[in-house]
Formats: structure tokens, C-alpha cells, sequence
């Protein structure tokens, strides 16, 4: 009677001990998906960083471009502008200064 | 016996994996949305300040480019001046007209003044010439005003040999001047005649709207 109980008993520890490892891997089950949703989910963070940075960097590249073309434009018009001006002057100089001396040497004798 | 024993661990195992997988969503899905969150609130004031500062350069660069055609304006200006205050002394070399210029600076003087007596400083070389201008202008002034006026060459206080001509005239007890000497004069057109040098040299301004 004794034997057949010590086989039986020993049966029993040995299921308990076969439960206890596949419970016990379970939970290394769980451990490691916390770990991998921790990875995951910064893989996908650091992705959507980059997608933003790179959007970022499009946009200030564009924009610095925008930028130098519209300045050269600038320019380009006021050297225009002071080219015509030199012009008007040139031509339009000497009368100018014809006015201002007779300005100068005709006072305007009209009793107040 | 074993097989319960097993089968209950076997649920037990199955239950723990569930939670597991339901857990690790969550946790994934709660971080990600966090940090893209924070990630967007940084590029947002990221994108704004570039946005900015980009409108800061074309407003300076705009600035700029305008405050060079202004110059290039004032050099004109300031070059025209610059000849005509060269050639102001040419009215001195006709006599006769100079006569007639001293006379109408000097009649400006007794029309502004409106008084009994009055000093005129001159250029000593001048003294002569004004002196017969001073006569032809007070016979105008009685011929427009019908009013007598008097005019003497104050020769303590001579106007300086370097101005180009005209006359200072001194009323009021000594208290009130009239500088009408050329370059006086020419001051005056600096300012004053800046419409009129617009209009000549550049044309009428397409953008003014007061013309009063």
C-alpha cells in the first residue's frame, strides 16, 4: 500500500511541479511583452521624430531659398530703380539748378 | 489527477497570456500617443518661429533695399544743391541785374517789416550797389504802399566777404532779421522746393492721394 502511495504521491509532485512551469512561463510571457511594447513603442516614436524633423527640414530649406531668391529680386528692382534715377538726374539736372538760382535771385516783391 | 492538475495550470497559463497581450497594447498605444503628442506641440512652435523669422527677412530685406533707392534720391538732391550753392555768386557779375536783385531782396525786407526805418547789412564790396538799391526800393514801396520807409547800410556789421551776395535786413530795434543773402535764401529752397524738384526730376508720384 505504502509503495503504491509513494508512486502516487511522487506523481503528484512531479504534475505540481510540471504546473508550476508552464504557469512559470507564462509570466515570463508577460514580462517580456511589457518589455516589447516599451521597445515598440519607442521604435515607432522615434520614427515619427524623424518623419517631423524631416518635414522641418523641407519646410527651412524651402523657405531659405523663398528667401534668397526674393532678396536677389530686391535688389535687382533698386539697382533698376537707382539706374533711372541717375538717368532722371543727369538729364533733368541743370534745369533743376536753373530753377533754384532764379528762386534764389527772384524775390517775390508782392507787398504783404 | 495529473490531468487536472495540469489542465488548471494550463487555463491558469492561457489566463496570464491574455492579460499579457491586452497589457502590452495598452502600454504600447498610451506611450506612443504621449510622445507623438509632445513631439507635435514641439514642431508646431518649431514651425512657427521658422515662419516668423522668415517673414522678418523679407520685411528687412524689403526695408533695405528701399532705404537704397532713398539714397540714391537724397544724393541727387544733395549733389543738385551742392552745384547750384557753387554758382550763386554768378548773379553778382551783372551789375545792373545785381542792382535789380539787391533791390527787390531789399523791398521783400520793407514789405515783411512794415517799418519807418530800417539797416541793411551787405557785403562790404556791395555797398555801393545797395546803396542805389536801397533808393529804388523805398520810391516802390511808397508807389505800392503810399507809405515812407528808410533804409541805412549798417557798416559795423558787415556781412562776411565769403557769402555769395543778398542782404540782411534789421527791423525791430535791432531785434528782428530777414536774411536774404543767397545762401540764406537757398536754405530755404531746400526744403521748400522739394515738390517741385520731385515733380521735375522724377516725375508726379503715382501713390499720393493729398493734394492739399
Amino acid at each position: 500500500m505504502s509503495a503504491q502511495n509513494s508512486a502516487g504521491i511522487q506523481t503528484l509532485l512531479d504534475a505540481e511541479r510540471e504546473a508550476s512551469k508552464i504557469v512559470q512561463k507564462a509570466r515570463e510571457y508577460r514580462t517580456k511583452r511589457v518589455r516589447e511594447a516599451r521597445d515598440e513603442a519607442k521604435k515607432e516614436i522615434d520614427a515619427y521624430k524623424a518623419k517631423k524633423e524631416a518635414e522641418f527640414k523641407e519646410f527651412e530649406s524651402k523657405h531659405t531659398r523663398g528667401n534668397k531668391a526674393a532678396e536677389d529680386e530686391a535688389n535687382k528692382e533698386a539697382d533698376a530703380k537707382i539706374a533711372e534715377i541717375q538717368e532722371a538726374g543727369k538729364k533733368n539736372q541743370d534745369k533743376v539748378i536753373e530753377s533754384l538760382l532764379n528762386a534764389v535771385w527772384t524775390p517775390a516783391s508782392v507787398p504783404v | 489527477m495529473t490531468a487536472f492538475i495540469k489542465q488548471e495550470a494550463t487555463e491558469k497559463a492561457n489566463e496570464i497570456e491574455i492579460k499579457a497581450n491586452a497589457e502590452f497594447s495598452m502600454e504600447k498605444s498610451k506611450l506612443v500617443q504621449q510622445e507623438t503628442d509632445a513631439i507635435d506641440a514641439t514642431y508646431q512652435k518649431k514651425f512657427k518661429q521658422a515662419t516668423m523669422s522668415q517673414q522678418i527677412t523679407r520685411s528687412t530685406v524689403a526695408n533695405k533695399t528701399r532705404l537704397r533707392v532713398l539714397g540714391a534720391r537724397q544724393e541727387l538732391l544733395d549733389d543738385i544743391f551742392e552745384k547750384a550753392q557753387k554758382r550763386l555768386s554768378e548773379a553778382t557779375n551783372d551789375k545792373n541785374r545785381y542792382e535789380g536783385v539787391l533791390k527787390g531782396l531789399i523791398l521783400e525786407g520793407f514789405y515783411a517789416m512794415n517799418e519807418p526805418e530800417l539797416k541793411i547789412r551787405a557785403r562790404k564790396a556791395d555797398y555801393e550797389l545797395v546803396e542805389k538799391a536801397i533808393n529804388s526800393a523805398v520810391a516802390e514801396y511808397k508807389d505800392k504802399t503810399g507809405k515812407e520807409t528808410s533804409a541805412t547800410i549798417d557798416d559795423e556789421e558787415p556781412v562776411p566777404e565769403g557769402s555769395a551776395g543778398g542782404v540782411i535786413i534789421i527791423g525791430g530795434n535791432g531785434k528782428i532779421d530777414i536774411d536774404n543773402t543767397f545762401e540764406a535764401r537757398l536754405d530755404l529752397l531746400r526744403e521748400s522746393a522739394l515738390p517741385a524738384m520731385r515733380k521735375a526730376l522724377f516725375g508726379e508720384n503715382p501713390n499720393r492721394k493729398f493734394f492739399d
